[in-house]
């Protein structure tokens, strides 16, 4: 902290990565609506606004952490702006993956006519829950008591402790992505398979998306903690990890009670 | 109101984190020892039924349905992908095109 600063508040420095940022994104947008229908080099467009993305959220989370751990700007004023925003991004979450539940039991408490007037749709082979999705119902929560084996480590200065923790989490994550990857590909159907197959893969893809996301959070406060970035009295990124892992573990519970065993009898 | 209770909420568990209140021994942080023990274990016990669980699961099998007819609603193609007139992860209609 400087000497001279009388407050606890971060002024942040001017910086690049806002506006780098949105013309990431416009670039996506602009072109993966020029790939999605046939104008000529919007592949490009959309390889150039991802990397462009990736690249501003690598160099400016990057900035973020050199302003928390090495000048040590994270006062415990400005950690809250970072809690808040980590909640009501996590609450506009519940609200994405609300409106797939909706889809789904919108379309499957009253099946249409068109699809024989059945839920699953006549001809859909549906995935038998007991199998691989039942198996995966106790990955996620061992996972999540492995989050918390690391957060209390991380509480008790055990440092070592919580590495290991961390990489129990991540591996188990894995596991759960693994045998995702190999149902989705056994699966008899496919999104374009009648509104079944156009819920389940957006509900479930979504849900496998954030799988990963929340698995690549999770690997960074592993290394971060390996670094000693992490302390007993300063680990925000941690529990915005450890937060966002929870979510994702009962989104999987959700799916699999309405999805896969409702939805599929 | 709301967000003065959410506030306080906020800087209580900011405040925590700091020095647990808890603190039923001399040593600080034994608790969260005795936590993080706590939890090591169960994670273990996690691990432990999800792997005698796969290796059920697993070892059991599966059947094959039948292709099913073929039904207006299934195989939907309004337009062509991108990358062709097959879908990624699905068996090819179109192997020869």
């Amino acid at each position: 902290m400087i000497e001279s600063q009388r407050h606890s508040y971060h002024l942040v420095d001017p910086s690049p990565w806002p506006i780098s940022g949105s013309l990431g994104a416009l670039a996506t947008t602009v072109g993966g609506v020029m790939y999605m229908h046939p104008f000529q080099g919007g592949a490009r467009l959309l390889s150039l606004g991802l990397i462009f993305l990736l690249y501003t959220m690598f160099v400016w989370w990057r900035d973020v952490l050199r302003e928390s751990t090495l000048e040590g700007h994270h006062t415990k004023v400005v950690q809250l702006g970072p809690r808040y925003g980590s909640i009501l991004f996590i609450v506009s979450e519940v609200m994405f993956f609300f409106a797939f539940f909706w889809a789904s039991s919108h379309s499957s408490l009253a099946p249409a006519v068109e699809i024989g007037g059945i839920w699953p749709p006549k001809g859909i082979g549906v995935l038998d829950p007991w199998e691989i999705p039942f198996l995966n119902t106790p990955i996620l929560p061992s996972s999540g008591a492995a989050v918390t084996w690391a957060h209390h480590a991380i509480l008790a200065g055990k440092e070592k402790r919580a590495v290991y923790a961390l990489v129990a989490t991540v591996l188990l994550a894995l596991v759960f992505t693994g045998f995702q990857g190999m149902e989705y590909y056994q699966a008899p159907f496919t999104i374009s398979d009648s509104i079944y197959g156009s819920t389940f893969f957006l509900a479930t893809g979504f849900h496998g998306f954030h799988v990963i996301i929340g698995t690549l959070f999770l690997i960074i406060c592993g290394i971060r903690q390996y670094l000693g970035h992490l302390t007993k009295e300063h680990h925000v990124g941690f529990e915005a990890a450890a937060w966002y892992w929870h979510f994702v573990d009962v989104v999987w519970l959700f799916l699999f009670v309405s999805i896969y065993w409702w939805g599929g009898i | 109101m709301a967000t003065a209770i959410v506030r306080s909420a906020l800087s209580r568990a900011a405040k925590t984190s700091v020095a647990p209140k808890r603190r039923f021994s001399s040593s600080a942080g034994h608790d969260d020892a005795y936590e993080a023990a706590k939890w090591e274990k169960i994670t273990y016990l996690g691990i432990a039924s999800c792997t005698a669980l796969a290796a059920y699961v697993l070892s059991k099998g599966h059947q094959h349905g039948e292709d099913p007819p073929a039904y207006p609603y299934l195989h939907i193609r309004n337009k062509e992908f991108p990358w062709g007139p097959d879908g990624l992860f699905e068996v090819k209609h179109n192997e020869g095109h």
